[in-house]
């Protein structure tokens, strides 16, 4: 093999590997106004099953093929989870483009099960938006998808057969990309505008 | 007229000492399966003398508190403010994600626009009620 065909194999073999690891990354680089995004180097969700507010089951699998905005917090919390569902109504209503409301989807994950039963939780984000999906899961089932989100909560205050307790929780709204990994935050407080223009981007973009 | 006076005598022990200037009073509704709801506000106060907030009550509600909103450890917590001091002249704003009412078990479902009274207690004793309106 001649000076000039190892070159040749080298630069194919330097184009493969980009070509390669732009395909093995899942989204392309974007630039938000409001959030983190780390699309590009999303890592994968462990497997885990909550309960809708419909009582139907919530997997990793349910989150594939579109691009979900989960919000964690508990119904019994009167000032930041309105604030936050609010927010993120406002921001489905202010996208004018349907083909990225239609990519979207919203999440309510309450780290309180023992209260937000499947009843409270319908009733509860259906009152933000119809299209809102609640769900929840016990402590031990909960904790393995919190904690790969970087998501802290925990309760406080309980005392046996008291139901007024506290319930401590990272506000940031996290974006899970339509394979099902972890791309990208927004921390509080957020801003429905500026989500709605970087929604618009990410999905447009990628 | 009979029945003017007896409203005045019924509404005297809590307005007669309007100790502070508060607007834009109202409570964010929440679904009835929510015990729960906050109210905000902003209160002045235009006396030479500071006015502490030690109580709050209403016939809606169960219980009525301060709380404010905090962060630790990377998360959200509410904590109970036990009294709030005014100082002369001060204007202190409650509002979402910070200083709020926590108004608990509202005696019936809320509906937005309703109004709902609420009776201040000050730390010399005397009281100030105020109407607060639900908002969607």
């Amino acid at each position: 093999m001649n000076k000039s065909s190892i070159v040749i194999v080298a630069a194919l073999a330097l184009a493969v590997g980009f070509a390669l690891s732009w395909f093995v990354a899942s989204n392309k680089p974007v630039a938000l106004e409001s959030g983190t995004w780390f699309g590009d180097q999303a890592r994968a969700l462990p497997e885990f099953e909550l309960l809708d507010h419909n009582k139907q089951p919530l997997t990793r699998a349910s989150l594939e093929g579109k691009w979900n905005l989960i919000f964690f917090g508990y119904t019994h919390c009167p000032d930041i989870c309105p604030a936050s569902l609010q927010t993120l109504s406002e921001m489905m209503g202010s996208i004018e483009d349907p083909d990225v409301t239609g990519a979207l989807r919203v999440y309510f994950v309450s780290v309180d099960p023992e209260r937000d039963r499947p009843e409270v939780l319908s009733e509860y984000v259906r009152y933000f938006d119809p299209a809102f999906i609640g769900a929840t899961a016990e402590m031990d089932r909960l904790k393995p998808l919190t904690r790969s989100l970087g998501i802290a909560h925990q309760i406080r205050n309980r005392v046996e057969g008291n139901p007024v307790y506290d319930v401590d929780h990272s506000s940031a709204i996290v974006l899970v990309n339509p394979q099902a990994e972890f791309a990208g935050l927004f921390g509080a407080p957020q801003d429905a505008m500026a989500m709605a223009r970087d929604m618009t981007r990410i999905v447009e973009y990628n | 007229m009979r029945r003017c006076f007896l409203l005045l005598l019924f509404l005297a022990p809590v307005s007669a000492f309007a100790e502070l200037d508060i607007s834009d009073a109202w409570i964010k509704n929440l679904p009835a399966a929510v015990p729960v709801r906050a109210g905000y506000m902003t209160i002045h106060n235009p006396q030479s003398h500071a006015v502490s907030i030690v109580a709050l009550r209403s016939e809606s509600f169960a219980s009525v508190e301060l709380h404010r909103r905090l962060m630790q450890d990377g998360m959200m917590r509410m904590e109970a403010v036990p009294d709030l001091t005014v100082n002369p002249g001060e204007t202190v704003q409650l509002a979402p994600g910070g200083l709020h009412l926590m108004l608990m078990q509202p005696v019936e479902p809320t509906r937005p626009g309703e109004l709902h009274r609420i009776v201040i207690e000050f730390d010399d004793g005397s009281q100030q009620g105020l109407e607060m309106t639900v908002r969607k």
